[in-house]
């Protein structure tokens, strides 16, 4: 008893047992082990972008998305802009390849230009990601859309809204070397081929261009005017195709499908004006966010660049009257960018 | 005595015109109604509205690459404008002076710093497209907004039945016929264009005319732009990287605008707009693919520049000191 | 003292240098030089390792590839067309390279060899129809343009899938595009030996010379017997052949037929010519111009778009710097000649003592009389501009004439004229060698030989280069006077290497050293500078002791002598300076002394101008041309001089009739022979106490006892 009695030496062992025990008692963190070299594999790595050319829906929400998902890591983000001159794009990609940054992101012009460079570029130890055009080249990652898969829905769409109808469409392509309009082409051949009913009365191509999309659709309407669908290519070149149908006084009769980014002014308020009734949204901000997912894996993962590849397609989003108006189906650049 | 028969290029291309014209009114279902008519001026309206500003140029012996930066970039401000909340008259009012201060560069460098047009308007036109690019437009398809609204009746819709973008032609074909032929400074740049050197010794004031030139180039391209806004709802200025520039200086010399000046009408422009549409609106209609139109397109052409260099042969003589 | 510093300052400051290395051609393309070199050091200042060995080869590849399309186009300007369809013609060439090779299955040699084939025939299609069938260069290729393009289109639609699906691993083919050799790229290599090979084709060979007199003037080089028709076809050949050159590397390299390649590549090669400064139009223009105008252009777009500029960025500042190119080109090129006319002329400091006294009355050798008021005068009002006159042993008369003939009067009346031989240049000294050959210097063209059956063969028209001269002086632009030694060496003058004949007075207000003597060797046929750096060298005399030459500075005022020969051999002494005239030829007289022509008297202001150079400089750059101040030829007189320097006579026209100017005599049997480059006559004076058989040459040559 006498011992209990003696509170100083009770006070002593208290605190010995305390600080002994303390460490262990309090609460504690945790430190994770892969966040330091996850992070220091990000910092000061440079990632070099080279689009087709700025300005235009896709490759500015690219670039934002982009942009505000690595910059927080440290990580440089140049734009090397090839302004629709593929030989100043080869260039640039060329010159990249002896400037040596972690990570290039790569939009092809056609699948053959950069496929040369590109395989180099990973010889010499850079992560090549494509996007949305792929090249002939496989490298460790394709971001983008399925081309045969958007000609085909687009297909469907109309070969849908014609039935018990004329059964006349028109299509009016892009460009016909490109990539795109070719794979395109090739999903549209696809549903027709199990549609032998439906009549292709033009596919012509307008060259990306909304003033020769109007002409040609003016013209096909003048000869069929009771034409029933239109698949087109891209909705940046069928507000042409779209004016021509108003104009035609065929709004809401002939059918019109498209595909592009999914920028607001440029998807969402055309449908819900009635221009198109049907545009494929390959959703620009989520391909950005996948890209950045997949630089940051590839930098983390320490795999040696072409040792491994896969592809990442989007999920597109249909875009009609019904969902025209949701926040979620279109986005706006300048809120990409904020 | 017959007089000998003898046709120039102008007559040679409208007779190539009226038998293409014949060819496919007989054999094509549908060309020849007055719809298709409609259409096929329809299709080639701001072609012909492009064409009567480089007419202007080239009877000056000059030539404007910069036409489709004029085209799309003060129109496409406008747009952009409105879309950023300034009123519709403020930017269009924007836009007027940015064409003018345009065309008035042009001028400067062709008729006071000498440089060769086709080289000053090459660099002036890259100038203007990538001052949109850079500085004035977001993404380069600028689209339309509602603060635009009724003024898509500029390239839409009909007055009295014949669509509004073909009146647009015919109003602007007027005004360019009235300058070039009832006013002075019309006949001062078919002087000009004639012999520089003899009308400036005769005291026309070549340079200031150069300049005008330059000026009413670039409002007509501007003009021609806001009608194709108007018409497709919305302005891609990536038109600047379009080819266009090229089947504008086609419309004008195979209608019969020598480019060394001095020659030529409006007539001209409407004989060369209407062979070019007639030919794209008959193969659109047998829905050719656009390389296949853009070679037979070529190949005619060719035939009628070989045809008129056996009509009206050249030779080393006849020939013009720096005429390309 | 001031004197003294205008003289040293005169003597080491080499004004003369700057008017003659802006009169050389290459200073047309000084601005592009210049902005180069600005363009490139900008960006090695803002870009790391722009300069960089890995660097200069990514560029070297695609400006070789753009260079040989630039060629082309170069040449086609140059010959007075254009040629827009290139950028099809590379793309055609492209796809016939890869199908050739990756689904054809073709050899590299094969393919390289049918490529070439393949521009060539696209570009003689453009030529065909712009050279044969005269169309417009600019609108037929604009159209072929659009049918290559579709061709193009349609064919890639096809076969692109093949050629994308191959992946050839052939090492010599890779070589062609990734190749190097010591470090630089195929491709620059292959450039570089071409573009040297086009340098002296257009500058050396007669084809080159032919496609710049075409674009220069189309009618005067059809007039002149050129095939302006075939010349024209064979550029645009050229320039399809010379773009598949760059197609076949560019294939190799990226083995792509994409849909946009070769889109818009005539506007970036259109733009590099013109900016480097090889005007639209034809008649001028080099390689040198069109590889500068390639790099600039290239630097300026790789270069920015590597500093992370927008296109739309990249697009305004290639426009202003092109613009403001353009602007100080176009000043450059038109205000060129306007500066070298004005600094062309660059006077020195010349110095002389008061010149002897020659008024009546004064005394002295030079006093005035008037024994040449009775000269005969032979061929009145039928020769012009009889220089230098001389007399066969026949007793014939030759003289030279303004219309480049050499004109004989038949002995022994002298009134028969008939047309010697024809030159074509003016002739001014003349010589009879032993086997009786007119040796003749002709203003402008050189030193030419007349048989005595007339027929005219060029003696020599070049010299040695000197190495420290700007002005090319291995061509012969003034000829003077000449005399042959008894070895059968040929010494002549020539008075200036920097002015042409017709601007001889120019080189007097410059008083400048600008003349030489050459010597031409008749035994070998070589011709070399013997003494440069003299003022106005005019008559020469070989000296009766065999071994040396008497020469005349026309503005030097004096007499020298040059020992080629014996103990002396390569001094020069003064035998008499301070002449009161300008010396013209000198020639021996019967009595083994010299005589001599003073071709004008000096004046008291020139000799004070001539102290002045900054007022000469001055004048020359604000007055015109015949408001200067020009040494004074219209009176002059012969003197007869010994080997001492010693001036024995003197014969004057005191009133200025007969001869206004004298710049030559020859003693002939007894006669006095005078000519004047102004005058229309030659003259003819009876000497008192001269050997009556005295013929120069034949004395000479030893024909005369």
């Amino acid at each position: 008893m006498k011992n209990f009695a003696n509170p100083t030496r009770t006070a002593l062992a208290v605190l010995a047992f305390t600080a002994l025990a303390g460490p262990a008692l309090a609460q504690q963190g945790l430190d994770e082990p892969f966040q330091k070299p996850f992070k220091e594999a990000l910092t000061g790595k440079t990632v070099a972008y080279v689009p087709v050319a700025m300005n235009f829906d896709l490759t500015e929400g690219w670039y934002a998305g982009l942009k505000k998902e690595l910059e927080p890591f440290g990580v440089k983000f140049v734009i090397r802009d090839a302004n629709w001159n593929t030989n100043a794009g080869a260039q640039a990609v060329t010159s990249l390849i002896s400037e040596k940054p972690a990570v290039m992101v790569v939009h092809n012009p056609d699948v053959q230009t950069y496929a040369k460079l590109l395989q180099r570029a990973e010889n010499e130890g850079i992560y090549v990601i494509q996007i949305n055009m792929g090249s002939a080249y496989r490298s460790s990652a394709f971001v983008g859309a399925n081309w045969i898969e958007i000609g085909e829905r687009d297909t469907e769409a109309v070969v849908k809204a014609c039935e018990g109808k004329s059964n006349k469409i028109a299509i009016v392509q892009g460009a016909l070397s490109a990539a795109a309009s070719a794979y395109t082409l090739k999903g549209v051949e696809n549903v027709l081929a199990k549609h032998p009913e439906i009549k292709v009365v033009s596919s012509q191509a307008a060259d990306w261009d909304a003033a020769k999309a109007k002409a040609i659709t003016q013209t096909v309407l003048k000869q069929n005017p009771d034409l029933c669908g239109i698949v087109g290519f891209w909705d940046g070149m069928d507000i042409g195709t779209a004016a021509a149908v108003k104009e035609a006084g065929l709004t809401g009769k002939v059918f019109l499908a498209t595909s592009g980014g999914g920028e607001r002014k440029g998807a969402c308020e055309l449908v819900k004006s009635g221009a198109f009734d049907l545009n494929l949204s390959y959703d620009v901000p989520t391909q950005a966010a996948q890209m950045a997912g997949t630089i940051k894996w590839l930098l983390s993962s320490g795999a040696k660049p072409g040792s491994i590849k896969g592809s990442e397609y989007t999920t597109l989003i249909p875009i009609t009257k019904e969902n025209a108006d949701s926040q979620t189906s279109c986005w706006n650049l300048s809120d990409l960018k904020k | 005595m017959m007089k000998r028969f003898r046709l120039n290029q102008q007559e040679i291309v409208f007779a190539v015109f009226a038998l293409l014209f014949l060819v496919f009114s007989i054999f094509l279902n549908g060309f020849l109604t007055a719809e298709n008519m409609l259409t096929l001026l329809q299709n080639v309206a701001v072609l012909g509205i492009l064409g009567l500003a480089m007419a202007i140029v080239v009877i000056g012996r000059g030539i404007d690459i910069s036409l489709i930066a004029a085209l799309a970039v003060p129109p496409g401000l406008v747009l952009q404008m409105v879309q950023n909340g300034h009123s519709l008259p403020f930017s269009l009012l924007t836009a007027v002076l940015l064409t003018i201060a345009f065309g008035l560069v042009n001028g400067w460098l062709i008729a006071y710093a000498e440089v060769p047009s086709l080289f000053a308007t090459l660099a002036t036109g890259l100038l203007l497209a990538g001052l949109g690019q850079a500085a004035l437009f977001q993404l380069d398809v600028v689209q339309w907004s509602a603060g635009m609204n009724g003024f898509e009746r500029l390239g839409q819709g009909t007055i009295l039945g014949i669509p509004t973008s073909i009146v647009m032609f015919a109003i602007a074909c007027i005004v360019v016929a009235i300058l070039l032929r009832q006013t002075r400074w019309g006949a001062y740049i078919y002087a000009i264009g004639d012999n520089p050197y003899a009308a400036r010794v005769t005291g026309i004031p070549s340079r200031p005319i150069i300049v005008l030139q330059y000026v009413i180039a670039a409002l007509i391209g501007c003009f021609a732009g806001l009608v194709m806004a108007a018409s497709v709802n919305s302005m891609p200025t990536r038109v600047f990287n379009s080819t266009l520039i090229y089947d504008v200086i086609l419309v004008v010399v195979l209608g019969g605008i020598g480019l060394s000046g001095g020659r030529g009408g409006v007539l001209n422009v409407i004989i060369g707009t209407l062979l070019i549409g007639t030919m794209l609106n008959g193969m659109t209609i047998m829905d050719m693919s656009y390389a296949g139109q853009n070679l037979i397109k070529g190949v005619v052409l060719l035939l009628a520049v070989i045809t008129d260099s056996f009509l009206n042969p050249r030779n080393e003589e006849t020939a013009q000191q720096g005429d390309i | 003292m001031r004197d003294t510093i205008t003289r040293l300052r005169y003597r080491y400051w080499p004004d003369h240098l700057l008017g003659e290395i802006l009169s050389k051609r290459w200073t047309e393309t000084a601005i592009p030089v210049i902005l180069l070199l600005i363009v490139g050091f900008a960006f090695s200042r803002s870009i790391d390792n722009f300069l960089s060995p890995a660097s200069l080869a990514d560029t070297a590849r695609q400006a070789g590839e753009i260079g040989f399309i630039a060629l082309g186009l170069a040449l086609v300007v140059i010959v007075g067309g254009i040629d827009l369809s290139v950028g099809s013609i590379f793309a055609l060439t492209d796809f016939c390279a890869l199908y050739l090779l990756d689904v054809a299955g073709w050899s590299v040699p094969a393919v390289v060899l049918a490529t070439l084939l393949c521009g060539a025939l696209l570009g003689a299609v453009n030529g065909i129809l712009v050279g044969y069938l005269r169309l417009r260069a600019f609108i037929t290729t604009l159209i072929t343009l659009i049918i290559y393009r579709s061709a193009y289109d349609l064919l890639i639609q096809r076969y692109s899938n093949a050629i994308a699906s191959a992946f050839p691993d052939i090492p010599s083919w890779d070589f062609i595009g990734a190749g190097s050799v010591l470090g630089i790229p195929t491709v620059a290599l292959a450039y570089i030996v071409i573009a040297v090979f086009g340098h002296i084709f257009m500058t050396r060979l007669r084809p080159g010379w032919h496609i710049t007199a075409i674009g220069g003037s189309r009618r005067s080089a059809y007039n002149s017997g050129i095939p302006v028709r075939r010349t024209i076809a064979l550029c645009y050949v050229a320039s399809g052949a010379l773009t598949s050159i760059g197609a076949l590397f560019f294939a190799s390299r990226l083995g792509t037929v994409g849909g946009d390649i070769g889109v818009g590549l005539e506007v970036i090669v259109l733009t590099a010519t013109v900016l480097g400064g090889i005007t639209l139009g034809g008649g001028k223009g080099s390689v040198a111009k069109s590889a500068v105008g390639v790099l600039i252009v290239l630097l300026i777009t790789n270069g920015l778009t590597t500093m992370n500029a927008r296109g739309g960025v990249n697009r305004m500042a290639l426009a202003g710097i092109l613009l403001v190119a353009a602007m100080v080109d176009i000043r450059w090129q038109k205000n060129r000649t306007r500066i070298i006319s004005k600094v062309y002329v660059a006077p020195t400091y010349h110095e002389l003592p008061p010149p002897p006294p020659t008024e009546i009355g004064q005394g002295g050798p030079f006093e005035q009389n008037d024994k040449l008021r009775d000269v005969e005068a032979i061929g009145l009002g039928r020769i012009e501009a009889p220089e230098d006159v001389i007399l066969d042993r026949h007793d014939n008369l030759y003289a030279g004439s303004r219309h480049g003939d050499i004109m004989r009067f038949l002995a022994p009346d002298y009134q028969k004229m008939e047309v010697f031989a024809h030159i074509g240049g003016q002739p001014l000294g003349m010589a009879f060698d032993r086997e009786d050959n007119l040796y003749v210097c002709i203003g402008g063209m050189g030193l030419y030989r007349i048989t005595p059956g007339g027929t005219v063969e060029k003696a020599t028209d070049e010299t040695n280069r000197s190495m420290r001269s700007v002005n090319d002086d291995s061509r012969l632009r003034l000829a003077d006077d000449l005399d042959i030694t008894d070895d059968g060496l040929i010494f002549f003058s020539e008075a200036t290497v920097r002015y042409e004949m017709d601007e001889w007075p120019v080189d007097g207000l410059e008083a400048r050293g600008n003349g030489r003597i050459i010597c031409y060797d008749t035994k070998t046929g070589t011709t070399r500078t013997e003494l440069r750096g003299l003022k106005f060298p005019n008559g020469i005399c070989v000296a009766s002791d065999g071994q040396s030459i008497l020469f005349a500075e026309t503005f030097g005022c004096s007499i020298k002598r040059y020992w080629f020969a014996g103990p002396k051999k390569g001094q020069v002494e003064v035998v008499m300076d301070n002449l009161p005239g300008y010396p013209d030829n000198i020639n021996l007289a019967s009595d083994g002394n010299y005589w001599l022509a003073l071709v004008g008297m000096r004046s008291p202001s020139l000799d004070l101008a001539w102290k002045m150079p900054g007022f000469r400089r001055r004048m020359a750059k604000r007055v015109p041309v015949d408001e200067w101040l020009f040494p004074n030829i219209n009176t002059g007189c012969v003197v007869k001089f010994n080997e001492q320097g010693k001036i024995v006579e003197s014969f004057w026209d005191l009133h200025g009739e007969n001869h206004p100017m004298i710049t030559s005599m020859r003693e002939h049997r007894g006669y006095l022979y005078l000519g004047g480059i102004l005058n229309n006559r030659i003259g003819r004076y009876k000497l008192d106490n001269a050997d009556p058989n005295f013929v120069q040459y034949d004395k000479r040559w030893g024909k005369q006892s």
